[in-house]
C-alpha cells in the first residue's frame, strides 16, 4: 500500500517564536480529520492557539505527545491523505506491507483501545516509542529510571553529560534542583498590585495549606523577569509632574491618562532617541523615529477587592506598533483594542514582540511609587503611579510663589545602566514632564 | 591515645585480654619461645607462661582441632596460622568441625584463628594470599579485616569474646607501616562496616590493606569519592553498603584476591539485587587476575591491585 502522507508542523507564529508546546490533541491517532479542522492545540511562550490540519485524511501517527516543547517546523503528527474514509477502514489491506501507519489504521478509531497494551510493537503508545527514540537513547540506569518515575519526569527533556548523552543521575538532580528554585516574588513582575501572601514553603504539617504549581504564565513571567533583573543593571529614576492640564484633556477626551501619557512619552522618546532602543548582549540598536510602544495589560481579575486577585492571571505586553503615527484618540483606540483581546486571548504571537518602549500603568489602585523591571531586551520601562491632588508651590504669573491644590503624580523610570546613564533618564523625565504639564487645554 | 603500628595493636588486644580473662590462651607455630614468625607475641611466654602461650607443631589441622577442643571446655584459644595460606592444612577442623559444632551439638566454638595475610612484599605464592573468601562460603564462621591499628585491636578484642569461631584475618603488609591511634584498656569493635572517608559521587567498597589503596587513589579526585571499609566481611554490614550505594549511586568494589567468588563478588551480588534502582552505572570490581601470586616484585605489582587500577575503574565509571 503506497503510504501517502501529510505532515503536520509546529507552526511560525511570529518571527521571533522559535518553539512551541503540544497542550492538548483533539484528535487521536486512527481518528479522521478533515483539512482545517482544528487537532490541536499549541502554546508557545506568549500565545495559546489552535492548530488545523493540512489535509484531508486519518491521523496516522502523532510525534509529539501533550505537554512536549519542540522546535518550530518540526513534525508534529502524520496524516494519511490516502487513507480510506470510515467505513472501509478494516477492508483496506490490499498490499502486503505493513508499514507503522497500517499498523495504526487498522486499530479501530477508539483512542481508548489504542493505549490498551496487545502486545504489537507500533500499535501501543506510538508517540511515546517515537518520543524515547528521539531522546538518543531509550535506555536509562535504574536510579535515573527511579526518579523520573518518582517526579514524573520526562528524561527525553532533560539533556545528558555522560557517556554518548546519557542522562546521569547528577543530571536528574541538576535538574530537579532547577524546577524546585524559588519563585521570585510576584511584586516584580507586576509592581501595581498588592503583594500576595508569601509562597507557601513545602507544608511542614498535614493541616497546613496544600501548595500548587505555578500556572504556565506565571512561570512564563516570573522567568522572563528574573532573567530581566539578572541581565540588566537596572536603576529607577523618579521625577514629579503636574498633571492638572492632562487631567482637564482627558476629561474632554473622555479617555483614562494613558492614552495622553503615551502619546506624550512617544514624543519625548524622539528627542531621546537613546531609550527609544533595544541592548541583546553588546548589541545596542537604536530605533530613532519609530516608537514600537509596550503597553502592560493585566490579565487579572480587575475587581481590586476581589480575593481572587492574587496575580494569578499574569500580565501582558502588546506592542503597538508605530505608535508615533498615532493620534492620543487612536491610542486611546488601540489600547483598548489590545487590552481586550489580551484578555480575550486573542493577540497573535508578532503583537506582542518586538517593543522598543514600555510603559506599565498601574491604573486606579493607588499607589505613588514603584520600581518597575525592564521588558527585555529593551533599555527602560516607565512606571505611571496614580494622580493625586496635593498641596504644592507654584509660581504665578506675577512672579509671586503661591500654594495651590494641583494634581501631581510621580513617573518612575527604569532603566539599564549598561546602555545609559541617569543624567540622560533625568533629563528624559523633566522633559516628558514638561511635556505633560505643558499639555494644551482644551 | 598512644600510637600504635598495626602489629602492636594486635598484640595488645590480646595481652589485654588474656590480663583480664585468663580463659584466653594463644598457641601456634613458633609462637611462645620466637615470638611469633612476626613477633606478634613477642614476649608472652615471659608475662604468661608456657601454659598459656604455646609452641605448636607444624601441623594446623592439629592447632584448630586443639583450639576447638579446648573452646569446648570452656576456654578461649586464639590459634595463629603462621601464614594465612597454610590455614587449608587445617580446613577441615575448621570448616566442618568448628563452623558445624554449634548446629549439630550445640556447643560454641569459642576460638579465633589470626590469618596473617596478604601479598606485596614479594612473599610468592605460599606466603601471599587472602583466604577470606574460603570461609566466608562456610556457615558458622565469622571472618573480619581490619585495615588500621584502632580497628585491629578492637575487632580482635570482640572476635576473642565471640561465642563463635572467628576467622581473623591481618594484613601482614600493613602490620608495621600502618600507624595511628589506639585506646588504651579493652573495647570492642562492632563487627560492621565504616565510612573510611565519605563522598556522595561514587563509593569505593573494601577490606584490609585495600582500603588504604582505594584512600590512596582517589585522595587527589576531584570528584566526591567515598571509601567504605567493610572491617567485618560475615556478618556483612548490608545496611551500609546499601546506604552508600544509595547515596552515591556509582560503585567500585576492591578485593587484593583474586576475583572470583572473592568477598567483593558478594557485595556486588548484593547491590544488583537490592541496590539495583540507586545504580547509575554497572558495578565495577577491581581485583587480582585468578593466578597464585609470583615472587617477582613487578610481577607480584602487576597482579596485585594498584592505586592505578583503582583510580582508572573510578575515572571510567565517573565518566560513565
Amino acid at each position: 500500500m503506497s503510504s501517502s502522507t501529510t505532515d503536520l508542523t509546529m507552526p511560525q507564529m511570529g518571527v521571533s517564536v522559535a518553539e512551541g508546546t503540544v497542550v492538548e490533541w483533539r484528535k487521536q491517532v486512527g481518528d479522521w480529520v478533515e483539512a482545517d479542522e482544528v487537532i490541536a492545540s499549541i502554546s508557545t511562550d506568549k500565545i495559546d492557539t489552535d492548530v488545523e490540519a493540512p489535509a484531508t485524511g486519518r491521523l496516522a501517527e502523532i510525534m509529539v505527545a501533550e505537554g512536549e516543547t519542540v522546535a518550530v517546523g518540526a513534525v508534529l503528527a502524520r496524516i494519511a491523505t490516502d487513507a480510506p474514509a470510515e467505513a472501509e477502514a478494516n477492508g483496506s489491506s490490499s498490499g502486503g506491507g505493513t508499514s507503522e501507519a497500517d499498523v495504526a489504521l487498522e486499530a479501530p478509531g477508539e483512542a481508548g483501545e489504542l493505549q490498551g497494551d496487545t502486545g504489537r510493537p507500533g500499535q501501543a503508545p506510538l508517540s511515546r516509542v517515537v518520543a524515547r527514540g528521539r531522546a538518543g537513547s531509550a535506555r536509562f540506569s535504574p536510579v535515573v529510571a527511579r526518579m523520573a518515575a518518582e517526579h514524573d519526569l520526562d528524561l527525553a527533556q532533560i539533556e545528558g553529560t555522560g557517556r554518548n548523552g546519557r542522562v546521569r543521575k547528577q543530571d536528574v538532580l541538576a535538574h530537579l534542583e532547577r524546577s524546585a528554585a524559588p519563585e521570585p516574588p510576584m511584586h516584580i513582575e507586576s509592581p501595581y498590585r498588592p503583594d500576595p501572601p508569601a509562597p507557601a514553603q513545602a507544608p511542614v504539617s498535614a493541616d497546613g495549606p496544600a501548595g500548587a504549581s505555578l500556572s504556565r504564565m506565571r512561570r512564563t513571567i516570573g522567568r522572563a523577569m528574573v532573567e530581566s533583573l539578572h541581565t540588566a543593571a537596572t536603576c529607577t529614576t523618579i521625577a514629579e509632574a503636574d498633571m492638572t492640564r492632562v487631567a482637564a484633556a482627558r476629561k474632554a477626551l473622555g479617555t483614562s491618562f494613558l492614552p495622553l501619557v503615551a502619546r506624550a512619552t512617544v514624543e519625548t522618546l524622539r528627542a531621546f532617541p537613546a531609550l527609544n532602543a533595544t541592548l541583546e548582549g553588546e548589541t545596542y540598536t537604536r530605533y530613532d523615529d519609530r516608537v514600537h510602544l509596550g503597553i502592560a495589560v493585566s490579565l487579572g481579575d480587575t475587581e481590586p477587592a476581589s480575593p481572587a486577585g492574587t496575580g494569578e492571571q499574569g500580565l501582558i505586553v502588546p506592542v503597538i506598533r508605530d505608535a508615533q503615527e498615532l493620534s492620543v484618540e487612536g491610542l486611546a483606540t488601540r489600547i483598548r483594542d489590545l487590552a481586550e483581546r489580551a484578555r480575550a486571548g486573542d493577540l497573535s504571537p508578532d503583537e506582542v514582540r518586538g517593543g522598543t518602549f514600555t510603559i506599565t500603568n498601574p491604573g486606579g489602585y493607588g499607589s505613588i511609587l514603584a520600581t518597575p523591571v525592564i521588558n527585555q531586551p529593551q533599555v527602560a520601562i516607565l512606571d505611571t503611579e496614580a494622580v493625586v491632588k496635593r498641596p504644592v508651590v507654584i509660581t504665578d504669573a506675577l512672579g509671586e510663589d503661591a500654594i495651590a491644590i494641583r494634581q501631581m503624580t510621580y513617573l518612575c523610570l527604569s532603566w539599564d545602566h549598561r546602555a545609559l546613564d541617569g543624567a540622560l533618564a533625568a533629563r528624559f523625565l523633566r522633559a516628558l514632564g514638561e511635556r505633560l504639564e505643558g499639555w494644551p487645554l482644551p | 591515645m598512644p600510637a600504635m603500628t598495626y602489629l602492636q595493636a594486635i598484640s595488645d588486644a590480646m595481652r589485654e585480654e588474656m590480663r583480664a580473662d585468663e580463659r584466653v590462651f594463644v598457641m601456634g607455630e613458633d609462637i611462645a619461645v620466637f615470638g611469633g614468625a612476626f613477633k606478634v607475641t613477642d614476649g608472652f611466654l615471659d608475662e604468661f607462661g608456657p601454659a598459656r602461650v604455646m609452641d605448636t607443631p607444624l601441623a594446623e589441622s592439629g592447632i584448630v582441632g586443639c583450639a576447638i577442643g579446648a573452646a569446648c571446655e570452656g576456654l578461649r584459644p586464639v590459634a595463629e596460622m603462621q601464614f594465612a595460606d597454610f590455614v587449608s592444612c587445617g580446613f577441615d577442623q575448621l570448616v566442618n568441625v568448628a563452623g558445624k559444632m554449634f548446629y549439630r551439638q550445640g556447643l560454641s566454638v569459642n576460638i579465633t584463628v589470626r590469618l596473617p595475610s596478604g601479598g606485596g612484599f614479594s612473599g610468592g605464592p605460599f606466603h601471599s594470599q587472602n583466604p577470606e573468601a574460603w570461609f566466608m562460603h562456610s556457615p558458622g564462621l565469622k571472618v573480619v579485616a581490619p585495615s588500621t591499628p584502632e580497628d585491629a585491636k578492637g575487632l580482635l578484642i570482640r572476635a576473642i569474646r565471640d561465642p563463635n569461631p572467628v576467622v581473623f584475618l591481618e594484613h601482614k603488609h600493613l602490620y608495621r607501616r600502618v600507624r595511628g591511634e589506639v585506646p588504651a584498656g579493652r573495647y570492642e569493635t562492632e563487627f560492621g562496616a565504616r565510612i573510611a572517608r565519605p563522598g556522595s559521587d561514587l563509593v569505593v567498597i573494601a577490606h584490609g590493606a585495600m582500603v588504604h589503596t582505594a584512600l590512596e587513589a582517589t585522595e587527589d579526585s576531584e570528584a566526591s569519592i567515598e571509601v567504605l571499609d567493610l572491617r567485618s566481611l560475615v556478618p556483612l554490614d548490608e545496611a551500609a553498603i546499601l546506604d552508600s550505594v544509595r547515596r552515591c549511586s556509582k560503585v567500585v568494589v576492591v578485593d587484593e584476591a583474586n576475583q572470583t567468588c572473592a568477598a567483593g563478588a558478594q557485595v556486588a551480588a548484593l547491590i544488583a539485587q537490592h541496590g539495583w534502582e540507586d545504580l547509575d552505572g554497572p558495578v565495577v570490581r577491581v581485583g587480582s587476575p585468578d593466578v597464585p601470586i609470583p615472587f617477582s616484585p613487578p610481577l607480584e605489582q602487576a597482579v596485585l591491585p594498584q592505586p592505578d587500577d583503582i583510580r582508572e575503574a573510578v575515572r571510567e565509571l565517573l565518566d560513565y
